[in-house]
């Protein structure tokens, strides 16, 4: 039943990508689909809105009867509350990015492949989140990152996109090499990939000790780790404002989980996974702060952000593999949720500002912090969007950021451990430091004069408005109800810490 | 009963905060209207509350799992602060209409002050330190969104984000606070923290009272963290009236006092409070007489009788301290918005720009002398009592030597604010303009300020009863309004901090004729100006941030092989942990 159920999750977008291809391509060649006729789009929107019946009925299943590892020929998978989460994450935020680039795709050269290589991501992503063994969870995690590399490359006409996606391909391989390198030694010294009998087999050696470092290296380029970020803030700028809110909102976070699912077969080697996520955590927190404080081009300044953000996660995750309890992981996962949701509104918002004030007249120009002043007045929906989605970013409440932030701070107080203390009192200073730049933002847009690029501006598509509003209310409503995520938040920590 | 009410009071500003924003800023008039009408109810709730307090939880709400519940109690201190929120509240929006009139972006302010006020009410209300956190967190949202309302102005803007960052920071004491308290006790629960603060290891409890300490002094502008508040003056008056005088910057002191019972008893706690609050007191004090912009001298003021207060709380009188804070709350309110309606019709913050405008504008130049003569505690308007009462119970309480400096400080708050009246309504006027006095709504918000402060301080009877029925394990008690009296004129110490203030008031008057006086003061004038390098300390730390940002730029070279280097340095040093850890 839940092999099944797993391979339409993964299916459904993947056969629809091959036959949203053929569509884009037929309509192409043989101009028998008129152009701009939103064909693509709306077939890629039907395929991810189906995605979610065989994911709602996993969610089903995993509740009655928390099912556990089934195979596919040789492959194992399991669907537990992890997956469960990360996959909530992808369709929801792939679902609104489908619908969010209508307008903003129309008539770009090989639309079709953008949404082609969107369903590709989102399929594997599914499948990554419930890989089991070190095979196949590499095979899924490659998958991912090449329909990435193309996305990011998106406008091949634009040389700063195609130098983004060149140094994203190129670091990400380098990454791979590495993870390549320690899932060979994995199997040298346990002569197993899967991960549960690894678990078993595994005993403090060097051998296994290196290749969890070449893990946490080879992943953390994924990631976006520092020192291993320098590909993030080029490729997240300039790809189209939908990838972008993927990257950010869950293609890092994905990583993440790979990483997780791998240390947690290392987990009897050796207690250091938790002091490196600690202290890679703080390293990125500090880093992606201090580099945003001086960005003027808006993506750039997101994306910078998503750095100290995942900061925060590794802290909460470092946490909670530290104590072996589960708040850290709780509310990490809560705040990958969150920051999912918060920072894909704000790169949709931003999106939809670039699109009224520069794409929509084929300019390729980064979107700057002046160009956005008085946005407010002319455009008032992505305006409050925005604003709420940084504000939220930056801990304020009565937004969904200030409850995980809280969480995870609480966490690290439980511990009663002075040195985690320490680190929890200098990420909440870094989330202080945080509204320096994201409180300009807001200003600047709700200045009473529109600037000269706001009065010249497009009309904005409701395509482009609904996703908008509907991840603003998630974001406040989360904010005073933070317990309506325990239902997927809790089985995932559960799920962490039963590996650890 | 009270669970209704209790909702009420933070709703019914939420409600209206977003109906405001619905209707849209074409159309002003509704915009107006709700928002005094909302305030209005949820003044009167508030009012309602006051007279049924008691100390057991009224309402929990349950937010989910780890975070608890959402738990309120209407006790005295609390209902008595909601009160005072939402009733000066209401006056300042009844205010605002006039003063607001014709502006941009109506649906923007009213929202951001009816959002803070319901805020306010909910902070002084919970009973959990989550939710605490939440509201206070909340204020410093609104705070923010007006001080830099005026978007264009980047002096407001700056400052709108100075204060952010700096409430901020001072949040992260009450954060650490509250989370040692989780830590130990397992609940966020106020009640049960402060039953059971006993049983607390003293390390955690003295690390909690002093990060506490910390996030009030932040909230409250107390040293070191008040430079915020002079640069939050650019926002609109009836901000600066409700937000930095009347309501947000009580938050700490509503702090201190919520948690004294709990505090009490670490060693050093009181002493630093106080000692916080005496040298904030003066320090101000001079910074306001040396200040030349009107709404700085009235922010300053307000920083050195947030220091009274303060200090009363570190010599044990908490009686004291929240009965100055209800005078302060309506004598400051009145003397901003009175300031603001000289503001408004002037155009101009600089008080030797102003001069003789008591002729044209009678009304104004009337309350404001009542609001100044509260201020600088003459009998027998409502500071005068207040004061009073702070500074006996500071001699009782506390060291003598600083009864004497709070003693000096209330002469030279004679001083500024002779100044100040003399300034702006007296003596030659600076050029020729034609200025009106209050209009209507000004007029009402003004005019029921004024009889607050000629009669507030009558009800110290039935406000003393309301907060010892509170949560507060018998550290209040009750006094009748004839034992204050007869307490108050009986004591030396009243007549000793009369003559001073009358020697302020006669210092400032004779001021031409005690030139040796100007020449040797004038070093601490400069010192006053240059906020005794506090500023200059934000400075540096605003520019260290900068630079360290500047110089991590190169890190980003756009260099490929450097950044592949980046990939394989953090491999080493990962191995090399790895290597040397195990």
């Amino acid at each position: 039943m839940e092999t099944t159920i797993f391979v339409w999750m993964v299916a459904i977008p993947l056969l629809a990508s091959l036959v949203i291809y053929l569509l884009g391509r037929l309509g192409v060649q043989q101009d028998i689909i008129p152009e701009r006729s939103g064909l693509v789009h709306w077939s890629a929107f039907v395929a991810a809105l189906i995605t979610w019946i065989p994911f709602v009925l996993a969610v089903r299943d995993y509740f009655e009867h928390r099912s556990g590892i089934f195979h596919i020929e040789s492959i194992l998978l399991a669907v537990d509350g992890l997956s469960l989460l990360m996959t909530f994450i992808v369709l929801l935020l792939g679902t609104l990015v489908i619908l969010f680039s209508g307008q903003y795709m129309a008539g770009e050269i090989g639309e079709e492949k953008y949404y082609v290589m969107l369903l590709v991501m989102i399929g594997v992503m599914i499948g990554l989140s419930c890989a089991q063994d070190l095979f196949n969870l590499w095979v899924w995690f490659e998958a991912m990152a090449v329909s990435s590399y193309l996305l990011v490359a998106f406008y091949r006409r634009q040389p700063a996109s195609l130098e983004a996606g060149m140094k994203y391909l190129v670091q990400s391989a380098v990454g791979s090499v590495f993870v390549l390198l320690g899932i060979a030694m994995v199997l040298a010294e346990t002569h197993t990939l899967v991960l549960t009998q690894i678990r078993i087999a595994a005993a403090p050696s060097p051998i296994l000790l290196a290749a969890g470092g070449l893990f946490v290296i080879g992943f953390g380029v994924k990631i976006a780790i520092v020192p291993m970020h320098t590909w993030l803030p080029d490729a997240h700028s300039q790809a189209p404002s939908g990838i972008s809110a993927m990257l950010s909102g869950i293609v890092i976070e994905i990583g993440l989980l790979a990483l997780l699912r791998t240390l947690s077969a290392l987990a009897g080697v050796t207690d250091s996974w938790s002091y490196l996520l600690m202290g890679f955590g703080t390293l990125n927190m500090l880093y992606g702060n201090l580099m945003a404080l001086r960005q003027s081009q808006v993506k750039r300044l997101l994306a910078y952000s998503s750095l100290s953000h995942i900061g925060y996660i590794l802290l909460g995750l470092g946490i909670a593999i530290f104590s072996h309890q589960n708040g850290g992981a709780e509310g990490a996962f809560f705040h990958i949720f969150n920051h999912g949701m918060m920072k894909g509104l704000a790169f949709l918002s931003a999106g939809t500002l670039l699109y009224a004030l520069k794409l929509s007249r084929g300019s390729h120009d980064s979107l700057v912090i002046s160009d956005l002043a008085g946005a407010a007045s002319r455009y008032p929906v992505p305006a409050l969007a925005l604003s709420i989605a940084v504000l939220g970013l930056g801990g304020l409440p009565p937004l969904a950021g200030f409850m995980s932030k809280w969480q995870i701070f609480a966490a690290g107080f439980v511990t009663q451990d002075i040195f985690v203390i320490c680190l929890v009192v200098f990420a909440a200073l870094n989330s202080v430091l945080s509204l320096a730049y994201y409180a300009p933002l807001v200003n600047t847009m709700y200045r009473s004069q529109p600037g000269q690029e706001v009065a010249t501006g497009a009309k904005i598509p409701a395509t482009m408005l609904i996703p908008l509003g509907l991840l603003a209310s998630l974001v406040i409503v989360l904010g005073f109800w933070p317990g309506l995520m325990d239902w997927i938040i809790l089985p995932a920590s559960q799920s962490l810490l039963a590996g650890f | 009963m009270p669970a209704i009410l209790v909702l009420c009071v933070i709703l019914f500003p939420w409600v209206g905060a977003v109906a405001v924003w619905l209707v849209r800023d074409h159309r002003p008039r509704w915009q107006h209207s709700l928002a005094v009408g909302f305030s209005l109810l949820a003044g009167i709730c508030a009012t309602v509350l006051v007279f049924i307090t008691g100390s057991e939880l009224v309402l929990s709400i349950p937010l989910g799992g780890f975070f608890g519940s959402a738990t309120f109690r209407a006790d005295g201190l609390g209902a008595f602060l909601a009160l005072i929120a939402a009733g000066i509240g209401s006056l300042t929006v009844i205010f605002s209409v006039d003063y607001m009139r014709g502006q941009k972006q109506l649906g923007r302010y009213y929202f951001f002050v009816l959002f803070f006020i319901g805020a306010m009410c909910g902070l002084v209300l919970s009973n959990s330190l989550l939710m605490l956190f939440f509201f206070w967190e909340i204020t410093a949202l609104c705070s923010y969104a007006l001080i830099s309302f005026y978007n264009e102005d980047p002096k407001a803007v700056a400052g709108g984000i100075k204060a952010l960052v700096i409430t901020q920071l001072g949040g992260i004491g009450l954060l650490a606070g509250a989370l040692v308290v989780y830590a130990n006790l397992g609940t966020f629960d106020i009640d049960v923290f402060l039953s059971q603060a006993g049983e607390f290891p003293t390390a955690a409890l003295s690390i909690t009272g002093f990060c506490i300490l910390a996030a009030a002094a932040a909230k409250s502008a107390q040293i070191p963290f008040f430079t915020w508040l002079p640069d939050a003056m650019e926002a609109p008056t009836p901000v600066s009236a409700l937000i930095h005088a009347a309501t947000m910057v009580n938050a700490g002191v509503y702090l201190l006092a919520r948690f004294f019972p709990a505090f009490s008893v670490v060693p050093g706690w009181k002493m630093a409070v106080l000692i916080t609050g005496m040298v904030t007191a003066l320090l101000a004090a001079i910074m306001a007489a040396a200040s030349v912009d009107l709404k700085r001298v009235l922010a300053y003021s307000t920083v050195s009788q947030l220091g009274y207060m303060v200090y009363a709380i570190g010599a044990g009188g908490v009686l004291a301290s929240q009965f100055h804070l209800l005078s302060h709350a309506i004598f400051k309110a009145l003397l901003f918005l009175a300031a603001g309606a000289v503001i408004h019709t002037i155009g101009t913050r600089d008080m030797r720009q102003m001069g003789g405008l008591g002729r044209q504008m009678p009304f104004v130049r009337n309350v404001f002398i009542v609001g100044a003569l509260a201020l600088a505690g003459i009998p027998l308007l409502n500071g005068f009592w207040s004061k009073e009462l702070i500074l006996e119970t500071g001699l009782q309480g506390g060291p003598t030597w600083a009864f004497w400096f709070m003693a000096a400080g209330a002469g030279l708050t004679g001083l500024y604010t002779l100044r100040m009246v003399g300034m702006v309504f007296f003596g030659e006027a600076y050029k020729e303009q034609h200025v009106h006095d209050a209009t209507m709504n000004m007029r009402i918000a003004l005019g029921l300020l004024g009889a607050g402060t000629l009669s507030s301080w009558m009800l110290i009877g039935p406000f003393s009863q309301i907060l010892a029925r509170s949560a507060f394990f018998g550290e209040v008690q009750g006094i009748s309004l004839a034992h204050m009296v007869s307490e108050i004129t009986a004591t030396p110490a009243t007549w000793v901090v009369l003559i001073l203030i009358a020697s302020g008031g006669c210092i400032w008057l004779l001021r031409g004729r005690l030139t040796w006086l100007n020449s040797t003061l004038v070093w601490i004038g400069w010192a006053a100006e240059a906020s005794f390098g506090f500023e200059w300390l934000n400075k540096q730390v605003v520019t260290l941030f900068n630079h360290s940002a500047n110089i991590l730029r190169r890190t980003q070279t756009g260099i490929l092989n450097w950044n592949v280097l980046g990939i394989t340095a953090g491999l080493l040093i990962v191995m090399l942990y790895l290597l040397l850890w195990n």
